[in-house]
């Protein structure tokens, strides 16, 4: 059976135009695919059946006994992380906080590792942003800072900006101006009209020196900034104001940078000072296909996208001392669940060994690094495949994943609710 | 449901023609009824106000901008933070509460049915998922038409009917309620960073007018026989001299609906300024309500603002930027493709900026000028004016000079020169009140028809009783009872169930999303229209088959059903 | 009066402990001073020894001495308005957020937050402060606006971030980006830092040592002498930062 406009549930790219061809309950081809997505579909090797560690090995244990285990362990903890989320859909990343706020948990989600440090800087400075389509429809100016999409996000390009032609620009390729900045040279890089190669660290004094030349104040701007000309900081200055409309998107290389948010933070004000001139807008390359998602619930039902603590019954933020791999990294927490994502590949090690120190459970329909930190796995159908639900585009957009078979597994939904409702009933 | 019976209520129901009488109200099965079933619970209202569940025709509550607004402001979060107690989720958050928040907050003052004010189509998934967990009230979404590209051809090509179409198309796709223009033409404008300055002022590229967008699409709203009128947030909002435009967007208005207004203007308070900089800012209220006051197919809402901080947001992405450049404090805009823009930043509002008390004493000049209440609702289009919890302290200044007087000595002392406020001596009454706080909602956005707005039987068992006695309260001497008792009712009733009393919400909610469905002929279904679908998935970044909203994001979905003349 | 609270042994030492009701005043008249260890809420009494020594009439006359192992023990002195803290050892985060007036003195180091917001009162370190030293609320336009916080030995990143009032001074070396989004008062660092007082509005900050990573955005306007620690230094002089409305003072020893 072959299904059309299937949403791609792998990147912030959300991209919903898939055909995937199912036989019973397996996927035998994708088209329009990246090769992300198609690993992600064809590439699906799920675990069995729950499984605990038993001595150096592990058992298989019944779904019940898994969960139940599971909400002994958080119901026993003095401070639980719910770390996660990200790879899952919204409704049950929102049964999630509501198990966070009965269980006085930290709850933290994938930003803490990826965009943490923009929304940071956005609670500063704000965000002058908008959907994809608008950049598609109108920019003729596209910069890409410290994100290399070829790799990271493979049809950004080709769906939105440099390759897609739109309803004011009807020759992308032609009358769309790309600038890439970045520490090295990448396969991005290599399309662009305009590449400023910056130093390591130097992100922050760049921007800095071109809040200034908008501003009007070119005479201060040294011979080189951070291994950037003034010749060629004026000319991707005057690019900029020359746009009828621009954009520019951003990825981990600065938000990871020395200074972390204060770079956003400089990338935005400059954006609002390139809004003085003409219009212009910035957005994060957001990672994970719902971490968007999950900072929309969390904000929904807390107030604050990522990093909650509700120790004290009401919800606490403050990145630094509530998001995850600080909380792990003092070694505060007690037990961990983990939802859809891997934080034994993605975090420090100090916290990873954290993590095998204290009883972790893992929902997560596969086998990963964190599967090996954890005492507990619990499989779960996977969101686009046989689950379903919302998840949010990198700029906002709310689209519905399809099941596109019904599977054996539960879905993340159904377990989740079945541990909150154990909890429930034990806090009353 | 074993029902319920409550005794020795002095009710005001205006939409039933009763305007204060000690009389019992019997409910069963979420109806009012005439008798209620043996073994219902009594509650005695011993002589206290009895109003029909009240309703927000205008609030910024759920949906993509709502969010950001918190999600860009911890430090509003930190301020009206509560943890989990009995059936209440975690809050946080004074200007722009979570869901949780604004539902309990709203259910505690009485609010049982809340419109959000705008809603971009593109992103109404997340609207509706909001209104889920915003669980104590009815929901409502006007629906964003102001800068649709397939909405201005259609203007363009003088095709009425192929407005109504699209519209018809959208709405059900948006699961939308009304058609709501914020700024029209101005949001397409600000994909170029421009705005229009007049109703005559063509918007770039498309070569359309918000005169015709607003004519076209008042005309549109009544052939698809929609339960509300267009829903209008004017141009230039915020500007000082904008009151020119809001008397020119009047001037469009036909009268074309026997049951309702054809036009509603919300906000009116940020769109009745005069002068021509942040100087000479004066009031022209008088102007706005007479031109209200001769024309019965206008229904305006206050906007009003109260001092303190707060958050602005709104589709009308160029205002929030001039805002931004006067407040310098944080940005944030979002431009939705083909469809419109929205930007929020906070502000405070201050008694020391004369400015500010201008805008204060417009908003209640509104209120207290307009003749009919039924044309005059009380809001604050919260946040922006005020966050809804500031709702008493209005109701109080109306009722009570005193009030205004005390207050007059607290504000800028120029503020007299550029107001008529104080020369006002009106006061309003209890009646007036709960017409201009519910039963004029119902009746200016249609949902009578579904038993809105009213305590007859048959009606939706939504009512308010609060801890006041107009017997022996006199509201323009005893104006701090007044705000008190409307802070907090002593119950609020929701389809039949109490949900809340004496401040603290009692039950987990189960709300209904109201949407509309406008039949139209397959000729005019958009769904089959090639050049729409063609445009559809060359422009937009969804495919069509991904765009509508799903029925399984509207779990008590009520569905208001029209024949449209096409 | 004199409270001398001594840690009792934990079970889970690194689980955090919340206590923000350890301020003088709260002697004078509450005897339920709760705390919270992780998610529960327990009394004083359940983690440290109280000992109460003297009588006292007013906050100002109350000392409340910690000791023992107090390095997570977070919000001591919140909010605090009158007294004397004093802390034998380390101290957790939050140290004296948004106090208005009284005195800590940590006798080791301070975690990050340090004085957050404060508003008037003295905070002396002898140690080192971690993070965000004297800084602000997540999303707030104004962080510390009075009072005077000093620390001997280093602090971390972003050390007075959106300082808008009062005196900061670092003995030591700061880390990345200290004095950021300053909009008034005055910083001091005695060592080193890098990339001082990106985007500042206003205010007056000083660097005795070396700064690293100078941003471009300063523009140079004269020199001057200015007195630390009992010596006269010359000091080169830039207004900034011009990214902003370059409105502040920096210093940098010549």
């Amino acid at each position: 059976m072959k299904i059309e406009d299937v949403v791609c549930p792998f990147c912030g790219c959300l991209c919903d135009d898939l055909v995937v061809e199912v036989e019973g309950t397996k996927v035998v081809n994708v088209e329009n695919g990246c090769t992300l997505a198609n690993e992600k579909f064809m590439g699906d090797h799920r675990l069995n059946a729950p499984i605990r560690r038993a001595g150096e090995g592990w058992e298989e244990v019944s779904y019940n006994e898994a969960i139940e285990e599971t909400a002994a362990i958080l119901l026993d903890a003095d401070r639980p992380l719910l770390y996660g989320w990200s790879g899952t859909f919204g409704e049950a990343q929102s049964v999630g906080v509501h198990l966070a706020e009965l269980l006085g948990a930290v709850i933290d989600n994938t930003s803490t590792v990826c965009h943490g440090p923009s929304i940071m800087a956005i609670q500063e400075v704000g965000h002058p942003g908008c959907t994809l389509g608008q950049v598609k429809n109108r920019a003729d100016v596209v910069v890409y800072w410290a994100a290399n999409p070829i790799e990271a996000h493979p049809r950004h390009m080709s769906r939105y900006t440099t390759f897609c032609d739109g309803f004011f620009v009807k020759s992308a390729f032609r009358e769309r101006k790309v600038i890439v900045v970045d520490v090295r040279e990448t396969d991005s890089s290599q399309v662009a009209d305009e590449f400023v190669k910056v130093n390591p660290g130097g992100d922050y004094a760049v921007l800095s020196a071109l809040r200034a030349i908008v501003r009007g104040k070119r005479d201060l701007i040294p011979l080189s900034v951070e291994g950037v000309s003034r010749e060629q900081l004026f000319r991707v200055a005057d690019l900029c104001m020359s746009a009828k409309f621009g954009a520019i998107f951003f990825g981990v290389g600065l938000t990871m940078a020395q200074g972390k948010y204060k770079n956003i933070r400089n990338a935005i004000e400059l954006t609002e000072e390139l809004n003085r001139h003409t219009k212009f807008t910035i957005s994060p390359m957001r990672g994970h296909w719902n971490v968007y998602g999950s900072n929309e619930v969390f904000t929904w039902i807390t107030g604050y996208p990522y990093a909650v603590d509700f120790a004290r019954g009401i919800a606490f933020y403050n990145p630094g001392e509530t998001t995850s791999v600080d909380v792990l990294r003092r070694g505060e927490c007690d037990a961990c669940l983990v939802v859809a994502s891997d934080p034994g590949a993605h975090f420090p090690r100090a916290c990873a060994e954290h993590l095998a120190h204290i009883p972790t459970v893992q929902i997560d329909p596969h086998v990963n690094a964190t599967t090996h930190l954890s005492r507990i796995q619990i499989p779960v159908a996977v969101t686009g495949i046989d689950a379903e639900g919302t998840a949010y585009r990198m700029d906002g957009v709310p689209i519905r994943t399809r099941r596109l078979f019904f599977g054996n597994y539960p879905d993340d939904l159904e377990v989740l609710e079945k541990i909150y409702r154990i909890v429930r009933e034990a806090r009353g | 449901m074993a029902g319920i019976l409550i005794k020795n209520a002095f009710v005001i129901d205006p939409l039933s023609g009763i305007k204060g009488e000690v009389m019992d109200i019997a409910i069963n099965n979420g109806k009012i009824v005439e008798e209620a079933p043996s073994g219902a619970e009594v509650i005695d209202a011993a002589g206290c106000l009895t109003l029909p569940g009240g309703i927000d025709s205008h609030s910024h509550v759920c949906g993509t901008k709502v969010n950001f607004g918190r999600y860009m402001s911890p430090e509003d979060m930190r301020a009206g933070r509560t943890a989990r107690k009995g059936v209440m989720h975690v809050t946080s958050g004074y200007s722009v509460p979570t869901t949780f928040g604004n539902s309990y907050r709203y259910s505690t003052m009485g609010y049982t049915t809340i419109l959000e004010g705008a809603m971009a189509p593109l992103e109404a998934r997340h609207t509706h998922e909001e209104f889920t967990a915003t669980p104590h009230q009815d929901m409502l979404a006007n629906t964003l038409f102001d800068g649709n590209w397939s909405i201005m051809e259609a203007v363009r090509e003088k095709d009425t009917r192929r407005a109504a179409a699209v519209v018809a198309w959208v709405l059900a796709a948006a699961k939308g309620f009304a058609i709501k223009l914020t700024n029209p033409g101005g949001t397409e404008a600000w994909g170029w960073g421009e705005d229009v300055q007049s109703v005559h002022d063509p918007v770039p590229k498309f070569g359309v007018t918000p005169a015709e967008i607003i004519s076209t699409m008042i005309r549109a709203n009544e052939i698809l026989n929609l339960p509300h009128s267009v829903h209008l947030h004017c141009n230039n909002l915020g500007v000082p001299g904008n009151y020119q435009t809001t008397l020119d967007t009047i001037d469009l208005a036909p009268d074309l609906n026997s049951e309702r207004q054809s036009l509603y203007l919300t906000h009116v308070q940020f769109h009745s300024y005069g002068g021509s900089t942040w100087r000479d800012i004066c009031s022209k209220s008088e102007d706005i309500t007479r031109a209200v006051n001769n024309r019965p197919q206008v229904v305006m809402d206050m906007g009003q603002i109260m001092f303190g901080r707060t958050t602005t947001m709104t589709a009308d992405g160029p205002m929030e930027f001039k805002l931004y450049m006067l407040h310098h404090n944080k940005w944030s805009n979002h431009d939705v493709e083909l469809e419109t823009g929205s930007g929020i930043i906070p502000v405070y509002y201050g008694r020391k900026s004369l400015v500010n008390c201008v805008m204060w004493s417009i908003g209640l000049e509104l209120a207290l000028l307009t003749r009919n209440p039924w044309q005059c609702l009380l809001s604050t289009d919260s946040p922006n004016g005020a966050p809804f919890v500031k709702y008493p302290e209005i109701i109080a200044l109306l009722m009570s000079r005193r009030f205004r007087e005390n207050e007059r000595r607290m504000i800028d002392p120029r503020t007299e020169h550029f107001v008529p406020l104080f020369a006002i001596e009106r006061e309003l009454d209890w009646y007036e009140i709960a017409v201009m706080t519910r039963a004029a909602q119902a009746k200016a956005l249609g949902i009578t028809r579904i038993g809105k707005g009213y305590l007859a039987p048959g009606a939706e068992a939504d009512v308010a009783i609060f801890p006041l006695r107009p017997d022996n309260v006199d509201p323009s001497v005893d104006y701090q009872q007044v705000m008190a008792g409307f802070s907090r009712t002593r119950y609020t009733i929701k389809r039949g169930r109490v949900v809340a009393r004496d401040g603290e919400v009692v039950v987990e909610g189960a709300n209904s999303t109201i949407w509309t469905k406008a039949h139209v002929p397959d000729a005019y279904d958009m769904g089959l229209d090639p050049e729409f679908r063609k445009k559809f998935e060359q422009y937009y970044t969804v495919r069509m088959t991904n765009y509508p909203v799903q029925d399984v994001y509207l779990p008590r979905g009520v569905r208001i059903e029209t024949e449209a003349q096409l | 009066m004199r409270v001398i609270l001594k840690t009792r042994p934990r079970e889970k030492p690194r689980v955090p402990i919340e206590a923000e009701e350890i301020i003088p005043q709260n002697f004078l008249r509450k005897d339920d001073i709760t705390v919270f260890l992780g998610n529960k809420e327990r009394s004083l009494d359940d983690l440290f020894f109280v000992t109460i020594e003297g009588p006292a009439v007013s906050p100002d006359q109350v000392e409340v001495v910690l000791t023992g192992d107090t390095g997570v023990i977070k919000r001591v002195g919140e909010y605090m308005n009158a007294g004397r803290i004093i802390i034998e050892g380390d101290i957790g985060m939050h140290c004296g957020n948004f106090m208005s007036a009284g005195e800590i003195i940590i006798r080791g180091n301070a975690d990050s937050w340090l004085g957050r917001e404060m508003r008037g009162g003295r905070i002396l370190c002898e140690g080192n402060a971690g993070h965000y030293c004297a800084a602000g609320y997540r999303g707030e336009k104004r962080g510390m606006r009075g009072g005077m916080v000093e620390v001997k030995g280093n602090a971390g990143d972003f050390a007075a971030e959106y300082l808008s009032g009062g005196e900061v001074v670092i003995h030591g070396n700061c880390g990345d980006l200290a004095g950021v989004e300053m909009r008034g008062g005055t910083l001091v660092i005695g060592g080193d830092c890098a990339r001082p007082c990106g985007n500042m509005t206003g205010g007056t900050c000083m660097v005795f040592g070396k700064a690293s990573q100078f941003l471009p955005t300063f523009r140079a306007n004269g020199s001057q002498e200015v007195e630390y620690a009992g010596k006269r230094y010359r000091m080169n002089l830039f207004r900034g930062d011009v990214a902003n409305r370059g409105k502040g003072t920096l210093m940098v020893r010549a």
